[in-house]
């Protein structure tokens, strides 16, 4: 069911990116209601329309029919946090979201697989974190850049997902009191995802076992391949020996405009 | 096979194109993204012919060749590695500076769809600027190494 949701979305995005004639910096749409293609619980869809709304990244929304699912595109710009986000030294990769119907269905899939707390590493605006919460999961929100966790701040007033302003290979886990954790982890692996990985997960390995880490990734020939390719995981996953539970394509705003979608890796410690 | 005839002729319209290129360009000219990829993409693709001509011509029997390589070598040297390449460097900066600095200071408070849009361009072309500060500086680092 939640693979079936996940190839409707991407059919939307698709379909959305033909009928797209607007030119603002990123996009995305959102059902208006539970339907045959998105069997999504009402309340979540309204929860999800609210924190695109509430999100000043987003500064236009209208309602569009795609593929004869009434929905609302949101139309954003992200630009200055891109810009803020380049001049620290540390951060590891630029703000730049997945869709948040995306991360609705990566967390979907993360509780699936029966992890407890969800951990947004690199969190940006904290909207996988904010879907954990929409779903019942414990979650935690890591960003290093203050404006972004500025912007998470009052986000967290609707559904409270724990917002930290923290680099998240210093931060101490041991706080969180966590069971069964799934990290996700932001950015590709060619930019800068290995290495605020490895960070993170050899501090977890320090107090946890059973964990799981999901990873964005990419097939696009911009960037160097992996030899052991899991959208450019595999060698950091032999390494750590991380089990591969999943693949999942979905849309993210950086490849909107790519005809492939973004794979999320699933991937588990190997015990 | 191509003859030397062939190649001089070559090496001559290349010459005349890097010519043109550097005749369109003062003290005060700022050069688009455009115009500056253009003119590091003729003194590479100058740099490689030179670099394999020199390997191939015989000194004596193509002595009038040979000496518009040298003296083309000269040029890129002095007229570009020396002094137009230094000057690309500093405005770019600068101008990258500038935008960042103007960007930052724009006022945040209630922005039309437009005012957000145009916006968005200037962000763009501050991103053009940054690609192409990093090609130059490639082409920097490669002369550190000559």
């Amino acid at each position: 069911m939640i693979e079936e949701l996940a190839k409707n979305l991407v059919n939307l995005k698709q379909e959305f990116t033909k009928l797209y004639v607007g030119t603002s910096h990123i996009q995305e749409v959102i059902p208006i209601h539970k339907s045959e293609m998105f069997p999504i619980d009402e309340n979540h869809l309204q929860l999800l329309h609210h924190f695109a709304k509430n999100n000043p990244i987003y500064y236009n929304f209208y309602e569009q029919k795609i593929l004869d699912i009434p929905c609302i595109v949101y139309e954003g710009d992200i630009n200055k946090y891109w810009l803020n986000s380049i001049q620290y030294g540390s951060s590891h990769a630029p703000f730049s979201p997945t869709w948040i119907m995306s991360a609705y269905v990566n967390v979907l899939l993360a509780k699936d697989f029966g992890f407890l707390e969800i951990i947004d590493i690199g969190s940006g605006d904290g909207r996988i974190a904010y879907c954990a919460k929409i779903l019942n999961l414990e979650s935690f929100s890591i960003e290093i850049d203050e404006m972004l966790v500025n912007l998470q701040k009052p986000l967290s007033n609707i559904l409270n997902f724990n917002p930290y302003c923290s680099d998240a290979v210093q931060f101490d886990y041991s706080l969180l009191n966590l069971q069964k954790p799934a990290f996700f982890i932001g950015g590709l692996a060619q930019m800068g995802g290995i290495e605020l990985a490895t960070g993170v997960l050899e501090k977890i390995s320090l107090i946890l076992k059973n964990v799981g880490w999901v990873f964005a990734g990419t097939y696009s020939l911009k960037y160097n391949s992996d030899p052991k390719n899991n959208a450019g995981w595999g060698t950091f996953m032999d390494k750590y020996n991380l089990k591969h539970i999943q693949s999942i394509l979905l849309p993210t705003v950086w490849a909107f405009h790519e005809s492939d979608e973004t794979p999320y890796i699933f991937t588990q410690t190997n015990e | 096979m191509t003859s030397l005839d062939d190649v001089s002729k070559m090496f001559h319209i290349e010459f005349a194109k890097l010519d043109k290129l550097f005749n369109s360009i003062t003290p005060q000219s700022e050069l688009s993204v455009h115009e500056i990829i253009e003119l590091y993409y003729q003194i590479i693709n100058m740099s490689s012919m030179i670099t394999m001509l020199k390997q191939q011509i015989d000194s004596h029997n193509s002595k009038s060749l040979f000496d518009k390589i040298l003296d083309t070598e000269r040029i890129i040297s002095e007229n570009f590695n020396l002094n137009i390449h230094p000057q690309i460097m500093k405005k770019l900066i600068n101008s990258i500076h500038d935008t960042t600095v103007n960007l930052q200071s724009s006022d945040p408070m209630q922005k039309s769809k437009d005012d957000v849009e145009n916006e968005a361009k200037r962000y763009e072309e501050l991103r053009q600027k940054m690609s192409t500060k990093e090609f130059v500086e490639q082409y920097d680092k490669g002369l550190s190494y000559d």
